[in-house]
């Protein structure tokens, strides 16, 4: 059982996740998508991990509820690897970890009423039928969407309220961890704003752990405690949000947050990312993030920075900034 | 604009003039329109932004200036003019002016895609059909323009199907083939929202250097505001299949006079400024389209409805500032009550 006391539910160590892929008439290669990334998530709090498509963010999700096998690493929930599990084993596991997906499409079937998809999960649950009817209605009340949802289709509903019944299906078994992959990217704002203070007011109430991957990191800011930030497949930045939003060390984290354009930032000349984001099959030697770095110097394409505490536990990985902090820790700091 | 504010018609700079534009789907109740007399044109070169939810009728206002309105839907009044000589816009003038005077890029780039067909030939099929190029100049080009777009290895991504691009490179080559004949107006309809911050900011870079350079016009249909004010001179608000605030971006931004554009400004979590623990949304969802309303489509969602919001349509008018204008009645009303009234 779930004991909120518990240092840190989701530990992830080391985690690898590379696909072999064969061109036409090349040697077989293998594709990094996840490249030794480790990570924290405690009970109650949100980790938002941020990136570029490609980065492997979601690639990070489904190796944690092994919907892909980790090429290498650990990934323990409660201090119990989950890495390797099977059968009967694994359905018990992923009981204790739901995602919730950008299109709510790819988790409700269409053919599907609202009370006969989120009933599949209590089935899951082990809820006798009986107490089904009752306990969907509580879910849908939870989610604040109407009783009468219950009998309606997916197609019936608003993209918000779709979202919504994903929520109420993922909280049907009671998880601890609620993977968000881009949960709230296609909705519109003043409906996303919604589901964003139903997500923190759900967590709030039952200390669910968030994994919240987004591209969008106005919704990073507000909804997480703790910021990865991922490029082709490693964290380069990682830290609590406050550090990471008002303090951003790696160049690529800077120019991440230079690039969301807000109605607050208008008309101010941003630095722009020049250059594609490499491709994941074939990526640059050194630091990934030379070619487009404005910053690069000569170590940063043959040596690959590792991932270095400074300061209170910001973890950034980068040549020039951990130089930079070794020569003048304390100037740095007073920042 | 109200429509006795000028005659869109008559701007002769225009590049696309809506008249009075409404849109409807056969409906059992009422008359089934999903947009609702909406008039605006856009300057050659200028580049407008059109905001609103999903359901507002932006996209669909895109689809009927490309006289692309899905069946059984119809324009049901209005005119629409395009191009430089503002030809009207009909089902049959379409093939002289779509895709060279007009270009349109969509939401879904696989929409516009042949799955079976291979990048490079979709895009030198636009290039050779509306340009009169060699083959070999064609695939020249393509190149660049995949290039252009920032497709990483263009030669390679052109003997690709659509099926095997990701989502973002879909949108890019869309946007490639878009811009390959130098349209006078590119419709935009959400052409970032699949991409990553970075290559948002490039796309929108590189629409902001076309537009500039060939003198295009850009309609910018969007849900994020954010991405409009940075790159709009105007914006649209649309709400309900109604344009219910209209002005330049400076002053929508500074003073939003609707309700509505005040709501979806404070619903963005700022990336700057200190974070509220809950963010402010508007209750309730936008109505369903094609339901005829009594008064302000806004007033069962708005903080301010009073007894008038619905039983009288607002028109849009003007206050203040001349080229603001606003569907609200409690808009530039001091003595208007600070809470609504049921």
């Amino acid at each position: 059982m779930m004991t909120p006391d518990t240092a840190a539910p989701l530990e992830v160590e080391g985690l690898k996740v590379y696909f072999r892929v064969r061109r036409a008439f090349g040697a077989a290669r293998s594709i990094k998508a996840v490249d030794d990334v480790s990570f924290e998530l405690k009970s109650g709090e949100t980790l938002g991990i941020a990136g570029e498509s490609g980065s492997g963010k979601s690639s990070v999700a489904r190796a944690l509820v092994q919907l892909t096998r980790p090429t290498g690493g650990t990934v323990s929930l409660a201090g119990a690897v989950v890495t390797h599990l099977k059968g009967q084993r694994l359905k018990r596991f992923r009981r204790r970890m739901q995602m919730v997906y950008q299109d709510p499409y790819d988790s409700l079937d269409p053919r599907m009423s609202v009370s006969e998809a989120i009933g599949e999960a209590l089935a899951v649950r082990g809820l006798p039928k009986a107490e089904h009817a009752a306990e969907v209605v509580r879910l849908l009340e939870r989610v604040k969407l109407p009783a009468t949802v219950a009998q309606r289709y997916p197609n019936q509903l608003s993209g918000g309220q779709r979202q919504r019944v994903s929520v109420a299906r993922a909280l049907a078994v009671k998880p601890e961890i609620i993977i968000c992959d881009e949960a709230v990217a296609a909705l519109d704002v003043s409906i996303r704003a919604q589901v964003l203070n139903l997500l923190k007011d759900i967590q709030h109430d039952t200390g669910v752990g968030y994994l919240f991957i987004s591209h969008d990191l106005s919704t990073l800011r507000f909804m997480a405690d703790h910021v990865a930030i991922m490029y082709v497949g490693r964290i380069v930045e990682h830290g609590t949000s406050e550090e990471v939003f008002s303090n951003p060390q790696h160049p690529y984290t800077r120019a991440l947050i230079a690039a969301v354009p807000s109605v607050t930032s208008r008309g101010q000349r941003r630095l722009k990312l020049t250059g594609e984001p490499p491709d994941p099959g074939d990526p640059p030697s050194g630091c990934p993030f030379h070619p487009r770095c404005p910053e690069a110097v000569e170590t940063c394409r043959t040596e690959r920075p590792e991932l270095v505490t400074i300061g209170e536990g910001q973890k950034v990985a980068c040549h020039v900034v951990q130089w930079g902090r070794q020569r003048t820790p304390e100037a740095e700091e007073t920042t | 604009m109200p429509t006795d504010h000028v005659e869109p018609v008559l701007l002769t700079d225009a590049v696309v003039a809506v008249d009075n534009l409404s849109v409807a789907f056969p409906s059992r109740s009422g008359s089934g329109e999903v947009i609702r007399s909406i008039s605006f044109s856009v300057k050659a070169g200028q580049r407008v932004g059109l905001v609103g939810e999903s359901g507002s009728g932006k996209s669909l206002t895109a689809r009927a200036i490309m006289q692309l309105i899905p069946a059984p839907g119809r324009i049901s009044s209005g005119e629409i003019h395009v191009g430089d000589d503002l030809t009207l816009a009909t089902v049959s003038s379409a093939k002289k002016w779509r895709g060279t005077s007009v270009a349109m890029i969509t939401q879904d780039p696989l929409s516009s895609l042949n799955p079976l067909v291979r990048i490079g030939v979709q895009i030198c099929e636009m290039l050779r059909h509306h340009r009169n190029v060699s083959r070999a100049d064609a695939r020249q080009r393509a190149v660049e323009l995949l290039n252009a777009v920032g497709i990483p290895n263009p030669k390679r991504t052109m003997r690709q199907f659509p099926s095997v691009l990701s989502g973002g490179m879909r949108q890019r080559v869309a946007l490639a083939i878009a811009i390959s004949c130098n349209p006078r107006l590119l419709i935009a309809d959400e052409p970032t929202t699949a991409l990553d911050v970075t290559i948002q900011a490039q796309v929108l870079d590189l629409l902001e250097k076309m537009s500039e350079e060939h003198n295009s016009a850009v309609l910018l249909i969007s849900h994020d505001l954010g991405v409009v004010a940075n790159f709009c001179e105007e914006i649209l608000v649309m709400y309900s299949g109604k344009i219910v605030e209209s002005g330049p971006t400076e002053s929508i931004l500074d003073r939003p006079l609707h309700p509505y554009t005040r709501a979806l400004l404070t619903s963005i979590p700022s990336m700057t400024e200190e974070l509220p623990d809950r963010l402010s949304s508007i209750a309730g969802s936008p109505p369903a389209g094609g339901v005829d309303v009594v008064g302000c489509a806004f007033a069962p969602r708005c903080p301010l409805a009073q007894q008038i919001c619905s039983e009288v349509n607002p028109e849009l008018r003007q206050l203040d500032d001349p080229l603001q204008h606003v569907a609200c009645h409690a808009a530039g009303d001091a003595t208007w009550p600070a809470v609504r009234s049921r």
